[in-house]
């Protein structure tokens, strides 16, 4: 309880700063929902002047950009880019940062076995994620209910919305990972960068080949907007593939960071 | 009964040695030395008896139970104060030391306070403002804040000045009198000396001596050069007792073992403009066990 506590103390500022960055981005991007619904028709001509390719890379769909669920599946593709980001620092450097900054010698003399130090950095992590997305998903949908004068799905808005909070679990377990498997992890903030635009430009790539087994490489195609608007659920495949995943890497991180040696500095 | 008992502790990092086959038990109450060069395994060792590395063969009971399974349970009465301290810059010494203290079952407000005391050190500043001294201080007294059985040293007086070192071996002797076990690590004999009861002397990986420290004492090694005015005749340091005699232009210097008396009287028949009597540093000692073994 201590050291979850100490972990919630060490990110307090950083879980806020991500989550009004996330918030004023969905903020900033609906507000401008009324003026390209006004002007649908002119945007939709416009659209389509662009390449097929380019437009399904960029995730538009020229059909729906005048619903607020359309334009929302639109803009969410960079949301879903800076909380990947966030998540994946977040996982990088939670159980990293205790070595490079040579504190692991002060938690781990200490009577607590190393799962314990895994399971409070975890839930610590969880816990900061779990803030960012209620902001999150407060400002999302009180902005979309305020810019959309039709009726829309709440349902289906929150759907979307989640998916925010799903991909920063994959992308917190993939940190916590890759963190793991590097032992001697210096720049935190390059290979986390790295690694979610590798997956953005994949995500891209598998729009424009609209090839469904490219999609299971990248955690940023796992929810495909579409369908879910269409089905007001989530696609099960995707979704056990998401699980699976997390799963696996959480218990991989657990027996890495049991067996391995601290090193002294 | 002993505290700490190293059984055939061994470690390799890769193909690197880290150490091979120590033996050797620390015995309740006693101040222990753990002494050699660097690099000789020392932090290797000390890093395995609590469990943050692991052992390639061999390994240790402390409380009389493994060390690595039962780690978390006898950490409850371990101290440990690492030869370098790190800790999270952004905090404040007081909240530093509170969330040390969090992990033990007991309220360790009182003697944070008395430590911070004895060391002279301001609990109010922030970890990052604090010189390397000072962050030595904080890290002595998160070691001894929750009064452990077992307090392990690794090269506990680098960067404290004398004051402090000694004030800081006045609390690990107060300690070690209200039943506190202690290990430590040096590569400073004058300080084993002083402090210790019994000592190991480790040298690329293996334990090659085990004294009582009155053992080493007899061989109380000075290191004398000696700075002349005017030549010499050669042999006249070469009496019994003097080995690695050397001279250099007008300075000569040897290490000398014996009665120190006959070596003042020496001294004071010649004309001299500068003389040192030093402690040999370990090397220096290490060879004699070298030629011993030899």
């Amino acid at each position: 309880m201590n050291m979850l506590l100490h972990e919630l103390r060490v990110y307090k500022k950083n879980t806020i700063i991500w989550s009004l960055t996330l918030s004023g981005l969905v903020l900033l991007f609906l507000s401008m929902f009324p003026s390209i619904s006004r002007e649908a028709e002119e945007f939709k001509r416009l659209m389509e002047g662009f390449p097929e390719a380019i437009r399904m890379a960029l995730g538009l769909s020229v059909e729906s950009i005048g619903s607020i669920l359309g334009f929302y599946s639109y803009v969410f593709l960079y949301i879903s880019l800076f909380g990947a980001i966030q998540a994946m620092l977040l996982g990088m450097s939670i159980l990293s940062k205790e070595v490079r900054e040579k504190t692991a010698d002060f938690l781990l003399t200490k009577p607590v076995t190393r799962n314990q130090i895994v399971t409070s950095k975890l839930l610590a992590a969880f816990l900061s994620l779990v803030f960012t997305n209620i902001l999150y998903l407060g400002a999302a949908t009180l902005m979309a209910s305020y810019v959309e004068t039709n009726e829309f799905s709440i349902k289906i808005f929150l759907l979307l919305s989640l998916t925010l909070f799903y991909l920063q679990l994959i992308f917190l377990a993939l940190g916590i990972f890759v963190s793991l498997l590097i032992p001697k992890l210096k720049s935190v903030l390059s290979v986390s960068l790295g690694m979610v635009f590798a997956f953005f430009m994949i995500g891209a790539f598998a729009s424009t080949t609209g090839d469904d087994a490219l999609r299971y490489l990248t955690p940023f195609k796992y929810f495909d907007f579409t369908y879910i608007i269409q089905n007001s659920s989530y696609e099960p495949s995707f979704i056990f593939v998401a699980i699976g995943f997390i799963v696996i890497a959480i218990l991989a991180s657990y027996y890495i960071y049991a067996k391995r040696d601290i090193h002294a500095v | 009964m002993n505290v700490i008992e190293i059984n055939g502790l061994t470690k390799y990092y890769g193909k690197e040695r880290g150490i091979i086959d120590i033996n050797f038990n620390v015995e309740e109450k006693e101040i222990f030395g753990f002494i050699g060069p660097n690099g000789a395994g020392k932090s290797t060792t000390l890093r395995t008896l609590l469990a943050l590395i692991y052992p390639t063969s061999g390994g240790a009971k402390i409380f009389g139970k493994d060390c690595i399974k039962h780690g978390p349970e006898i950490k409850k009465e371990i101290g440990y104060l690492p030869s370098e301290v790190f800790y999270y810059d952004k905090m404040n010494v007081i909240d530093l030391l509170n969330y040390s203290a969090s992990f033990y079952k007991k309220n360790c407000s009182k003697r944070i306070k008395e430590l911070a005391e004895i060391m002279d050190l301001n609990l109010n500043k922030r970890i990052d403002d604090l010189s390397f001294g000072n962050k030595k201080k904080v890290g002595i007294v998160q070691g001894l804040l929750h009064e452990p059985k077992l307090i392990i040293l690794d090269e506990p007086t680098s960067g404290l000045d004398p004051l402090m070192q000694q004030r800081f071996f006045e609390l690990l002797q107060e300690e070690n009198r209200k039943g506190s076990t202690i290990l430590f690590s040096s590569h400073i004999l004058g300080e084993v000396q002083r402090m210790c009861n019994r000592v190991a002397i480790i040298k690329e990986g293996k334990i090659i001596q085990l004294e009582k420290i009155s053992a080493l004492q007899e061989n109380n090694y000075k290191k004398i050069r000696v700075q002349l005015t005017a030549a010499l005749e050669q042999n006249y340091f070469n009496i019994e007792g003097v080995s690695n005699l050397e001279a250099n232009g007008n300075v000569i210097s040897f290490l000398f073992r014996g009665n120190i008396n006959l070596m003042m009287k020496k001294l004071s028949e010649i004309e001299i403009a500068n003389v040192w009597v030093e402690e040999p540093d370990l090397e220096e000692i290490f060879l004699h066990f070298y030629e011993k073994g030899a």
